[in-house]
């Protein structure tokens, strides 16, 4: 064990049987604090004739009653006291320090609120993502991101300041003026979502400033999409940049749970900070065995004004076999986050991924970054039309590149689709969290 | 580095932080400076906690 590869080495290299222990004794914990502090979970746990008594063995979690989405924005709804977090809050509002929300991207946004220990946590736990990511104090954040309500890169910024690093905010400047900022100052590394990795170096290389060679950036952590995990999408990143890219992932009911070591051999989940259950979307039968592809469900074990208690999170994920050589006991998650479970990726009878259509055309590097990917309904069809932007030196390959692409998303997808070629930056770009995926079909109540 | 830790050396050292915190606020009088300050050292406090003294308590198990 080399300890300088970890931010705590302690629970880093727990062992499996005493991590479980301690995963229990956490779940425990937070159990009975929400049945005692918070209405929502109180009745959800009372209806299901559970209380922490219960809780006798590691199994006993798999009886707990999961909590999705739709449940907090109930909890929440209606201006229900107290304003605006209603029935989930834990903790008198007086001890809540920070207001944040999701995106509201599958429907009314939830609100988030976190006491100063809380936010302490989430920081926390980003800390260890971005010292197993090789940060140190030396480094120079630099992060081109507006902060605002959303979670994003909040605490990619904090935790960069708890491990001693000297973090830029760059988010009034726009694309060019933050490129040259990065450059002025030096800065060693940055956080953004893929999208805008792979805007950015676009646009600096418009500048005349070739990221490799011009700019200082050898380290990268991605978040906000799967790209980091998409080995097409990283590499683009990296020899764009000269940089090694990690993924992170979480979310703002969450925290930031998962993340690539400097191995990038998969997502590791922390363990000791959260419990991460696979099962299967259609039976609910818990998968522990690697390579089987299952829904997410999740625990935060001491995120306290607004817990977070089996959320069945619809986001489809997988254990992997490899044990990484970074030496830490935490699982690792194969390919990130690989679609969602819900109808939402639903096309034509077939569970549509994203990230897969994302990993085919950024293969092909006759195609620029940008795709969108639409899907429409004539009668009882559904069509997939997958607009992408041919680069402009392989205008006359234009055939060749189709029946690759049409082959390429058979075998990845099992789907066929329309493809349309447009002009080189004719597709909408984004500087934050892309919608590359629109569902034009009438909604189904 | 890190090898040479000494995990209920620091246990207690946690403990006597959280303690020194807690009994800084009872005389403050309710002085808003040191309860605020007081309350946000014990929000680390509680992340060594998490991070050093809930794994111990595994450990010894």
């Amino acid at each position: 064990m080399n300890s300088s590869e970890y931010w705590n080495p302690i629970l880093e290299t727990l062992p499996r049987e005493k991590l479980r222990q301690l995963q229990f004794k956490k779940f425990k914990e937070i159990f009975t604090w929400a049945y005692e502090k918070s209405r929502f979970y109180h009745k959800l746990y009372s209806d299901a004739g559970m209380e922490p008594g219960d809780l006798k063995t590691y199994e006993d979690i798999r009886k707990v009653p999961k909590m999705e989405k739709a449940m907090m924005r109930t909890a929440q709804g209606e201006g229900k006291d107290p304003f605006p977090y209603g029935d989930i809050l834990s903790v008198p509002l007086e001890k809540v320090t920070a207001y944040r929300q999701t995106s509201g991207t599958t429907g009314q946004p939830v609100y988030q609120a976190d006491t100063w220990q809380d936010w302490e946590y989430s920081t926390e736990a980003y800390a260890y993502a971005l010292y197993a990511q090789g940060y140190r104090a030396s480094d120079r954040i630099f992060l081109p991101f507006g902060y605002n309500i959303f979670i994003a890169f909040w605490a990619y910024h904090y935790a960069g300041e708890k491990l001693g690093c000297e973090v830029i905010p760059g988010g009034v400047l726009n694309t060019e003026a933050r490129i040259l900022k990065m450059q002025e100052l030096k800065a060693t590394a940055m956080g953004a979502t893929p999208t805008y990795v792979l805007g950015m170096a676009e646009t600096a290389r418009k500048m005349g400033i070739d990221p490799p060679k011009d700019l200082f950036i050898r380290k990268i952590t991605v978040a906000g999409e799967p790209g980091g995990s998409i080995p097409a999408t990283r590499k683009r990143m990296e020899d764009a940049w000269g940089a090694k890219v990690y993924d992170q992932v979480g979310s703002t009911e969450i925290g930031h749970w998962g993340w690539e070591c400097r191995y990038q051999s998969g997502l590791h989940v922390n363990e000791a900070f959260y419990l991460v259950e696979i099962e299967d979307a259609d039976t609910g039968e818990p998968i522990d065995e690697p390579g089987r592809r299952g829904k997410m469900v999740v625990t935060t074990f001491n995120r306290m004004a607004q817990p977070c208690i089996r959320f069945d999170v619809k986001d489809l994920i997988q254990w992997n076999s490899r044990q990484c050589d970074c030496g830490r006991t935490f699982r690792l998650l194969d390919g990130g986050i690989m679609g969602r479970a819900d109808d939402i990726t639903k096309v034509k009878g077939v569970l549509l991924s994203p990230t897969a259509i994302e990993e085919v055309v950024r293969d092909i590097p006759q195609l620029s970054n940008e795709y969108l990917v639409v899907v429409t309904k004539k009668g009882d069809i559904d069509n997939i039309t997958l607009k992408v932007e041919i680069l402009p030196e392989y205008k006359n390959d234009e055939a060749a590149i189709r029946t690759v692409l049409v082959d390429q998303l058979r075998v990845k997808t099992n789907l066929g689709y329309n493809i349309e070629f447009h002009e080189y930056e004719s597709l909408p770009r984004s500087q934050s969290k892309s919608r590359r995926f629109q569902d034009q079909r009438p909604k189904q109540h | 580095m890190a090898e040479n830790y000494d995990i209920k050396g620091m246990v207690e050292k946690i403990k006597a932080l959280r303690k020194n915190a807690e009994e800084l606020k009872k005389i403050s009088g309710g002085i808003p400076a040191v309860e605020s300050n007081a309350d946000r050292i014990l929000a680390n406090v509680k992340m060594l906690e998490i991070d050093i003294s809930d794994a111990a308590e595994i450990l010894d198990e």
